[in-house]
């Protein structure tokens, strides 16, 4: 009786503790709809900017900034560089996940403006931009990672659930 | 036999249970590892992005490190001669025909040299601040100093048409402003709205490109095209904001880069704004360290400054404004009290 009582303490503290994987982001077993705090994720990506210190950009600009149409977007947060680097972070969580793919265009838009006007005078920059910018959306959630530690972002988003 | 059989059972049991608690005590340290980076990075959260100037001289100090060394291996790599980098974006002749001949010595230590403090051109301190909504309709023109101002400030009205190394040259034709059909150029966008006020941040990337009566006319030719465009606006004119000299050079962005051709070409904007009828915004008048020079760790390369004091030029510009007929008068603290005495 004993015995049965601690294979049953185990077994509870194992699923309990298994309840609580994965990281920033959640699932909606029915829906299959990926939750993500989006704060937590733009926070966790800005640690991969060690060479700028990025500021965060008034969400009324970033309509502006990255040319999404304000009523399709449920939350947005942004850091921007003021100036030194093309480093930002963009994190967008669109109110129809089918919106995602469209969001993704619109980075890759931004991407290449910037990449554009960087490349006249600061190639490195532009060369990151090119080869290091970070485009993924995962559910209604859609991701810009221009950074120093690429590998490091990419990590943080599969924590994520991209 | 029975308790040959018995004790095997016992002993799989044991090894049985020893398993699980080795499994749960794995996911236990697991999971802690996973609170214990919950917590820290609720207190990233606060430390990094709001309180980002507070951090920002240390972080200052590595990267000021990091430079150094990065400066000592592209020179390394140069053989020796470094290529002389972009300003704010600004593609950088070998020639530097406004150096500062005194650039070798230890940096001078000046007063603040404003060529006239009484200019009637210079935008004074009003008694009364304005809210974001003045900045409705205006739009913000300038370099990679005014995008930080944009994304830094915490602005929340206005449209801004910037570009990192915006010169007096590419603004006037190149396709340099990001919309969601690619590049444009400035006239181009500032054709695209209607505007009451325009801010202008120019000249960091023209510190050595043109003589200065060049870029004097050069400038005046800009300015009218805009007006052109939007026949009813304010003109504001910030100055150019002082560097840091020890960072600049850095940086590699060129010797031209002083706070001497700062100064110069700051008279020269507000010479043109008395001629002209614009209006000039003193930006140095809070952010010098009193000795014609940015403050102190005010930047991360010198040139670039840290949110905190782009806050404080969102601060400044809405003590320092003129008003339009398109307008609202801002309401004083004295009309707020009598309009509170007549409620009550």
């Amino acid at each position: 009786m004993k015995k049965k009582f601690v294979y049953l303490a185990c077994a509870a503290a194992a699923a309990l503790t298994l309840t609580a994987c994965g990281g920033g982001n959640s699932k909606d077993a029915e829906n299959d709809v990926v939750e993500i705090d989006v704060e937590a994720l733009a926070s966790d990506l800005l640690k991969t900017v060690t060479e700028d210190s990025l500021s965060q950009t008034s969400s009324d600009m970033l309509p502006s900034i990255y040319f999404y149409e304000e009523d399709t977007v449920e939350e947005a947060i942004a850091y921007t560089s003021s100036g030194t680097t093309s480093c930002e972070i963009a994190v967008v969580k669109s109110k129809d996940a089918a919106n995602a793919s469209k969001i993704e265009e619109l980075f890759q838009t931004r991407v290449d403006n910037q990449a554009e006007l960087y490349a006249s005078y600061n190639a490195p920059e532009a060369e990151r931009l090119e080869n290091d910018a970070i485009i993924e959306s995962a559910g209604a959630y859609t991701v810009l990672c221009v950074c120093d530690e690429t590998d490091e972002a990419k990590d943080v988003l599969k924590k994520y659930g991209f | 036999m029975a308790t040959k059989k018995r004790k095997r059972k016992k002993r799989r049991d044991s090894l049985v249970l020893n398993l699980l608690i080795i499994v749960v005590l794995v996911l236990v340290l697991f999971e802690g590892r996973l609170i214990v980076t919950l917590f820290t990075h609720r207190s990233a959260v606060t430390s990094s992005a709001v309180s980002e100037g507070a951090d920002s001289s240390e972080k200052e100090e590595e990267i000021s490190e990091n430079d150094a060394s990065l400066d000592a291996s592209a020179g390394a790599s140069a053989g020796g001669s470094s290529p002389v980098t972009a300003l704010a974006g600004l593609p950088v002749t070998a020639g530097t025909p406004q150096a500062n001949p005194s650039e070798t010595d230890a940096p001078a230590q000046t007063e603040d040299t404003v060529s006239d403090p009484n200019s009637p051109a210079i935008v004074p301190e009003a008694a009364t601040p304005v809210d974001d909504s003045y900045f409705s309709d205006a739009v913000f023109i300038g370099d990679s100093r005014m995008e930080g101002f944009r994304n830094a400030s915490g602005i929340t009205q206005g449209q801004f048409f910037t570009s990192v190394g915006m010169n007096l040259s590419t603004m006037a034709s190149d396709p340099i402003i990001s919309t969601v059909d690619g590049n444009i150029t400035v006239p181009a966008a500032v054709s695209g709205g209607t505007y009451n006020k325009i801010y202008v941040m120019l000249g960091t990337n023209d510190l050595g490109e043109y003589d200065w009566e060049d870029f004097r006319t050069r400038f005046v030719s800009a300015m009218n095209r805009l007006l052109e465009l939007q026949p009813n606006a304010i003109l504001y004119v910030c100055s150019v904001i002082y560097v840091e000299e020890d960072k600049v050079a850095m940086q590699n962005y060129g010797s031209y880069v002083n706070n001497e051709n700062v100064d110069t070409i700051n008279s020269i904007l507000l010479q043109i704004c008395e001629e002209q009828g614009y209006y000039y915004i003193d930006f140095n008048e809070f952010l010098s360290n009193g000795y014609g020079a940015l403050i102190e760790g005010a930047s991360e390369d010198g040139i670039h400054i840290y949110g905190k004091y782009c806050e404080q030029m969102l601060n400044y510009l809405k003590t320092h404004y003129v008003t339009s007929s398109s307008d609202p008068e801002p309401e004083t603290e004295s009309e707020t009290e009598s309009e509170t005495e007549q409620t009550a």
